[in-house]
């Protein structure tokens, strides 16, 4: 075969949030990307939720500075309103055709200034707002839109219907944008590599008539639920009923719409992120009004994932959210005056009758026709269920070489998963183009730096209305105005969305025209969106760190949305806080390190070898560190995956593999001792073996060192031979050991030592686990009676296809409860297991010949020394705390350190490696840059005022002060001390010990606390208030 | 009282500062007093800060911190927890209660925690300005 | 015309002026090239418009013109605080010379109580009676104020005493009509001994010695401080020895902090005990921590503990 350049550019299909993590990580990884987007702008379903689970963050805020990020990244080119038409060529060099179709405005031209909406006379469904709203045929998809590009919706414009017709904006449009003789474009496109992230729809139930959707306007999607619920929707967070528009009382939300169901539509699978968003749905309609009563009616709460249960047991406690175990037929029209009857059978087997002003419909999610074709067209494999086929030891591998996949369309699933995807996508791409890494992007130089030391602040603050988060409370012109009075502000502006893209351009033609040399961020918080301006400010050609932003959305808005007055006020101090912090702000340059291409991988199971071996193929040396004297970890126990893929001959040829790559040092029986340094130069020591210690260099991290099993107190188990924990009884099933091959009858206990008091969480796979289990002893032998104890079988996403197997088998699945659990006894020749039957409301004795529990996955001993030893945050059960749970799923807040696996929560093995894989992603992403800036958040002495009487030496956490001499002009001998610029973390505990301010971080110096006090406190801006 | 009352609330950026952002998220309602200025880390806050806080006007002033053992620095809310205890007794030296300056713990997950710290020193403030305003206090 | 000095001695213990005379034969050479217009405390010289123990602002003094004034004392009673006005009503620069005039000085440990408080302790102790005073006494101010809290001052010399050297130089320097070059660092900064560290444990009572080899030289000696002594050197404004060691390192004793806090507005009680507390030094092991404001209790610093209502 004729060996082929490598291109070094990849193709991400799809604009979501999964595709815009793979086109990011590949961006910053050395790769160019073409991001295609079949819509008018990328952001793909995340924005038009309202929040999002488990944090309740908002989700248009934490989605947004990701869709800027791609927006001005010098190495993604985003082509909207395309699709791919096809693949040609094999991995690593491939000739794409992508289709472009008209937007019929000239991109290059348009300005948003939205005149066109306002005058285009057709108005149609939006589908954004999942048609509750309508739009203009002239449109922007959403505010926040990346591209903010004015579009034109062919269907609908009339102009385009009939040359005859209308024209409007085409008249009225100021800088003449509109084309209507625009045409489809054809480009073809070399690329190495493509990433498949072709997202989701949701199932659209009026298809079935019986919940009478599109019948009774008062039946209505979890998706329009979403667009009422927000803020920045159509009803501005207001919830009325659709028929009448009078308040909700009483709210049913039906689950498995369209999911887990084969009867009234072909989704067998469960679609893994209904029950998590009916919760939060109803968890924020309740926080608004607590007197509404809320149901939801299921039939499991399938709530696996991290802090999950906690969610829905806060829901349940907390927020009195009825839970309902019950799957609703149909929905009935009570009265005429748009009320709606439910009826079911309760748990207690009782018929019984409910009325409701409003179902939602948790809908669930689906692949939609148009990816269906195109995968066929570029040839690769899906599944029945119509996801993309894909082996859980590869996760986002396709059938076809170069071509990978991530997101929903991998299989339901929530929003981190796709992160993980996508980010793991990218790992997979970064390693198959690792030749041709940084061969076709580039670095744009920053703008010349305006040097700001000698001229009188000017500063400009930018009000963000955020929607109608903070200008629904605060009275934002009157602050805009007020701010204008302040000292040294030459220039105020209110900006919709201060973080959206077109107001990051705006900002830099403001500091331009208007001379600004300092900028006040009046929106949301510095520790999410903080980086996005800094981008802006460099951008404009003015110091990064010349920015203070006043918290008036989160820490006012939110906080005081029932004060408006209150809030105005105090959006006013935060403002004079902060321009009195931002004139004395000073330029500073970040510290720029080169980083040690090496990382550390703690852990040799499964999710650190794969991290290992992607890496080692990016090209980076790997130190792989393993406690035992050999690799594999918990996967040594795990015979098959999900859907029957034999673990052991993966494993072996993964180790085999790892143990060959030249790139790939393990360290067998050994554990990390003592940590020093920071992202990019770490110097970490390690115990191996008989006692020795080596120091190895790393520029980052990775923590996978997994997780260990629960060892039962219940069930009596370790006092009757016949009842043992899942893994061991795949040892006796292995090897058909007597009590497996004589037993007729065989019970399995779900969640032994999971969801109760003392871990409050899902192990995740046992549900699973027991299912294979049993579906392999009763294929074995039909006539065995085989049991389920469960509390809620958790066969999350395509799973449910072995759970309907199972029950076809004759698997006979029983629920208990917390408060009544299965009791077992010893009898003759095998045990007693006493359950409470649910459908016959007896209580049942079953002779079992063995028990098998399914025992818990609890969180490593170890971590907790790790934690210590690398600052990192773990959460109550002992697992590593990601810096987000949903944007940042394998990161830290402290940089160039990563988790996968286990060691961040159960999970199964395909969940693991794929997480592992972005774990690398990250890490090769952070390597690739070759040199790294460090904030210079750091203390700095002040030479005039230290003394060096050192009060501030012990203090130091980091050794980073020393006592330093020296002489003076006329030679007498003087003393200071010295901060290690490297070692000095910015925290400022010599700043507070210091009693003659002769040390301050930078950013936080006592003359700019001070500033603040004062310009809290300043009462001449208290308003006069009655006597 | 013809001035608004104001606390001046040190919130450190990885626990008490990511929980006030939390509270916002949360809709936590806390009194309309509380201004908070972000530190990198309790350890942060010089006593004088509080001192000059309170000269300046300040009804009372708060330092939050990371819980004890979970500091992002390794120790300064120790170092936090120490120096409080100087402000505590020095406020009495300087003639203000020493009610008027609170430290507290607040994890970033626990924005419950800290809208009720603010609810709590909202209200303690209050009772004292009640004590004051009696004819037994030293008046203005 | 000779350059006119003229010198008045407040609430202060006349020991800033023993220090001047300490200048010896230098200050002869001094005192060819000015006037000294007035001086209370070595010239027989009477206020020109005596005062009748009135209250403030009542019967004006009238003191002479001079080119530079320094007044030594802090501010306590209705008197000073007219003699105080009237030097600097008279005089083109003005110094306050000493810890009392800089700070309050020892007198001002007067201000952790109030005035009647201090009458009745001083005068009427263990009698029934309310302290009375006669009525050609002047009356006492509420507390005890620095010279800057009641008028302008230009130069700040402090010390208790002040460096004789420094009031010379400051003095020859003014008469250069330059600024004169104060120190504005701390006791530490010329203090040789060797530092390692504060963080050690307790505080050594404060009588006990510190551990030195008395055949060594000072640089041969561990920080006091380091050594367990409250040494007051980090948080005290540095001169007492011009470039040399400190005065009281000399002796091997540990700066008590007369020469007030470094910073103007500094705080050496707050600050003191932060450096202590943020080393992990327990302070509550101090007696008395009032103390150390002992130089520094004007500026508001010393206060009468505040008059609290009991329980709700």
């Amino acid at each position: 075969m004729a060996e082929q350049t490598t291109i070094g550019a990849a193709l991400v299909v799809g604009g979501g949030i999964s595709g815009m993590q793979a086109a990011l990580d590949l961006a910053d990884s050395g790769y160019y990307v073409y991001l295609v987007e079949k819509t008018g702008a990328i952001g793909g379903a995340m924005p038009q939720y309202n929040k999002v689970f488990p944090t309740n963050d908002c989700s248009m805020c934490i989605i947004a500075p990701k869709l800027v990020e791609c927006g001005r990244h010098p190495n993604i080119r985003i082509m909207t309103l395309s699709t791919v038409l096809d693949v040609a060529g094999r991995a690593g060099n491939f000739t794409v055709r992508v289709r472009e179709y008209p937007r019929y405005v000239d991109v290059t031209k348009c300005i948003a200034c939205g005149q066109c909406s306002g005058s285009c006379p057709k108005s149609v469904d939006d589908s954004f707002n999942s048609n509750i709203a309508k739009r203009k045929a002239i449109y922007i998809k959403y505010p926040q839109a990346v591209p903010l590009k004015y579009q034109i919706d062919p269907q609908a414009c009339l102009r385009l219907k009939n040359p005859d017709k209308c024209g409007v904006c085409a008249e009225i449009c100021p800088p003449g944008a509109i084309n209507f003789n625009d045409r489809e474009r054809d480009h073809e496109i070399k690329i190495g590599a493509v990433v498949m992230a072709l997202g989701f729809q949701t199932f659209d139930p009026s298809k079935a008539k019986v919940w009478g959707y599109g019948v009774y306007p008062n039946v209505i999607t979890s998706l329009q639920f979403e667009r009422y619920l927000s803020p920045n929707g159509p009803t501005d967070g207001l919830l009325t009923r659709p028929s009448d528009r009078k308040p909700v009382k009483r709210i049913a939300f039906l689950q498995c719409i369209g999911s887990r169901d084969k009867n009234r539509c072909n989704n067998e699978y469960c679609s893994a992120v209904c029950c998590m968003y009916a919760i939060k749905e109803a968890m924020t309609v309740k926080e608004a009004n607590p007197e509404l009563d809320v149901a939801i009616f299921y039939m499991d709460m399938r709530t696996p994932g991290k802090e999950f249960d906690r969610y829905f047991e806060r829901a349940k406690n907390e927020y009195g959210v009825r839970f309902v175990r019950s799957r609703i037929h149909g929905v009935e029209p009570k009265g005429t005056k748009g009320d709606l009857r439910l009826h079911y059978i309760s748990v207690q087997g009782k018929q019984v009758e409910e009325t409701v002003d409003l179902v939602v419909l948790s809908v669930g999610l689906e692949t939609p026709d148009s990816m269906v074709k195109l995968a066929e067209k570029i040839g690769i494999h899906m599944t029945p269920d119509r996801f993309a086929s894909i082996s859980a030891f590869m996760p986002v591998h396709t059938s076809k070489r170069g071509v990978f996949t991530c997101g929903a369309f991998n299989g339901p699933r929530d929003i981190p998963q796709s992160v993980i995807g996508g980010s793991a996508a990218a790992a997979s791409v970064s390693a198959l183009l690792a030749p041709a890494r940084h061969t076709l992007t580039r670095t744009l130089p920053p703008p010349p730096e305006l040097d700001v030391r000698r001229q009188t602040p000017r500063i400009g603050v930018f009000v963000c209305h955020c929607g109608t988060n903070i200008a629904g409370v605060v009275d934002v012109e009157e602050v805009a105005a007020y701010a204008a009075t302040l000292p040294q502000v030459a220039h105020v502006a209110r900006n919709l969305f201060t973080c959206a893209q077109d107001t990051q351009d705006l900002l830099v033609q403001e500091i331009r025209d208007k001379g600004l040399n300092r900028i006040v961020i009046a929106a949301c918080t510095p520790r999410t969106h903080e980086p996005l301006f800094r981008k802006t400010l460099k951008s404009a050609g003015i110091n990064e760190y010349l920015i203070e932003m006043a918290n008036i959305r989160n820490q006012n808005a939110w906080v005081h949305n029932q004060q408006p007055e209150v809030a105005t006020a105090k959006a006013k101090d935060l403002i004079r806080m902060a321009v009195a912090k931002v004139s004395s702000l000073t330029a500073r340059k970040p510290l720029r390190i080169p980083i040690a291409p090496s990382v550390l991988v703690i852990g040799g199971g499964v999710a650190g070898m794969t991290a290992a071996l992607n890496l080692a193929q990016q090209g980076f040396q790997i130190h792989l560190v393993e406690k035992t004297t050999q690799l594999g970890g918990n996967a040594l126990h795990l015979f098959q995956t999900w859907n029957g893929e034999h673990v052991p001959r993966y494993l072996k040829g993964l180790k085999e593999e790892v143990q060959q790559h030249p790139l790939i040092e393990v360290a067998y029986t050994s554990t990390v001792l003592a940590v020093s340094g920071h992202v990019g130069n770490f110097v970490t020591t390690i115990r191996t073996g008989a006692n020795r210690k080596r120091v190895i260099e790393h520029g980052a991290v990775i923590i996978t060192t997994g997780a260990k099993r629960y060892i039962p107190e219940e069930f009596e188990y370790g006092k009757i031979p016949k009842v043992v924990a899942s893994i061991e009884f795949d040892k006796l099933h292995m090897h058909n050991e007597t009590r497996v091959a004589n037993g007729k009858s065989f019970v399995f206990i779900q969640c032994v030592g999971s969801r109760n008091q003392e871990r409050p969480y899902c192990s995740k796979s046992c549900c699973t686990h027991s299912i294979q289990s049993a579906i392999k002893l009763k294929k074995e032998a039909p006539s065995r009676q085989i049991y389920i104890l469960y509390r809620e079988i958790r066969t999350y996403g395509q799973r449910e296809r072995i759970y309907n197997q199972a029950r076809e088998l004759g698997i006979v699945f029983i629920n208990y409860e917390m408060h009544g659990p299965p009791r077992i006894k010893k009898a003759d020749n095998g045990v007693l297991v006493e359950v409470w039957d649910h459908v016959l409301h007896r209580p049942l004795e079953i002779r079992a010949d063995v028990v098998i529990l399914a025992a818990a996955t609890l969180a490593s001993p170890e971590a907790g020394d790790l934690a210590t030893l690398f600052k990192l945050p773990l959460n109550s059960d002992g697992f590593f705390q990601e810096a987000h749970v949903k944007l940042r799923p394998v990161e830290f807040n402290v940089d160039g350190v990563f988790v996968a696996g286990l060691a961040h929560y159960p999970k199964p093995l395909e969940e693991s490696i794929s997480q592992a894989l972005a774990a690398a992603a990250k890490a090769g992403r952070l390597l690739a840059r070759k040199e790294i800036n460090l904030e210079p958040n750091i203390a700095l002495v002040d030479p005039v005022l230290c003394d060096g009487c050192g009060l501030c030496i012990d203090v130091c956490p980091y050794q980073a002060i020393t006592l330093v001499e020296y002489r003076d002009g006329e030679g007498n001998p003087l003393k200071t001390v010295h901060v290690d610029q490297v070692l000095c973390k910015g925290c400022g505990i010599c700043q507070g010990a210091c009693p003659k301010r002769g040390v301050d971080v930078a950013g936080f110096t006592y003359a700019q606390i001070e500033a603040q006090i004062d310009a809290a406190l300043d009462q001449s801006c208290v308003l006069e208030e009655d006597a | 009282m013809s001035r608004e009352a104001k606390i001046i609330a040190f919130c450190c950026n990885w626990c008490s500062y990511a929980a006030a952002d939390l509270a916002g998220i949360s809709r936590l309602q806390y009194p309309g007093s509380i201004r908070i200025i972000r530190v990198m880390c309790s350890g942060m806050v010089h006593p004088e800060m509080v001192i000059h806080a309170l000269d300046k006007g300040a009804d009372g002033v708060m330092i939050i911190g990371c819980h004890l053992g979970e500091c992002h620095y390794i120790r300064g809310n120790e170092m936090a927890l120490a120096r409080a205890e100087v402000i505590a007794d020095t406020l009495e030296d300087l003639g203000y209660e020493s009610e008027r300056f609170r430290i507290a713990w607040v994890s970033s997950a626990e924005p419950e925690r800290l809208a009720e710290a603010f609810r709590e020193m909202s209200a303690r403030l209050a009772s004292l300005r009640e004590t004051d305003a009696s004819p037994s206090g030293i008046g203005e | 015309m000779l350059p006119r000095l003229s010198f008045e001695c407040l609430h202060g213990c006349s020991g800033c002026e023993m220090a001047l005379l300490d200048c010896g034969e230098q200050l002869l050479g001094l005192f060819d090239r000015v006037e000294i217009v007035h001086f209370p405390l070595l010239m027989d010289h009477k206020y020109q418009n005596p005062l009748s123990g009135a209250s403030d602002g009542e019967g004006e003094i009238i003191l002479p013109e001079a080119e530079i004034g320094l007044v030594s004392g802090g501010v306590a009673n209705t008197e000073q605080l007219q003699v105080a006005r009237a030097m600097r009503a008279q005089c083109r620069t003005l110094i306050s010379l000493g810890t009392c005039a800089t700070h309050g000085g020892i007198p001002a440990l007067r201000n952790q109580w109030t005035s009647e408080a201090t009458l009745q302790t001083v005068f009427a102790y263990g009698s029934p009676e309310k302290a009375l005073l006669p009525g050609e006494v002047p009356a006492l101010l509420d507390r005890v104020y620095s010279v800057d809290e009641q008028v302008a001052v230009d130069v700040a010399l402090p010390g208790c005493p002040p460096r004789p050297e420094m009031m010379l130089e400051v003095i020859e320097a003014l008469l250069r009509r330059e600024s004169p070059d104060l120190a504005h660092k701390s006791v530490c900064e010329t203090c040789p001994v060797i530092r390692q560290g504060k963080g050690q444990g307790t505080m050594r009572r404060f009588l006990a010695n510190a551990d030195y080899d008395p055949e060594e030289p000072v640089d041969q000696m561990r920080c006091l401080l380091e050594q367990g002594l409250l040494c007051m050197g980090p948080v005290t404004a540095g001169g007492c020895g011009g470039r040399e060691t400190p005065l009281c390192i000399r002796a091997r004793v540990p700066c008590r902090g007369c020469y007030g806090p470094v910073r103007p507005g500094g705080n050496q009680l707050l600050d003191m005990m932060n450096g202590l507390a943020s080393n992990g030094i327990d302070y509550r092991s101090l007696v008395d921590r009032k103390s150390l404001l002992r130089f520094s209790g004007g500026h508001g610093l010393l206060k009468p503990a505040r008059n609290r209502k009991e329980s709700n």
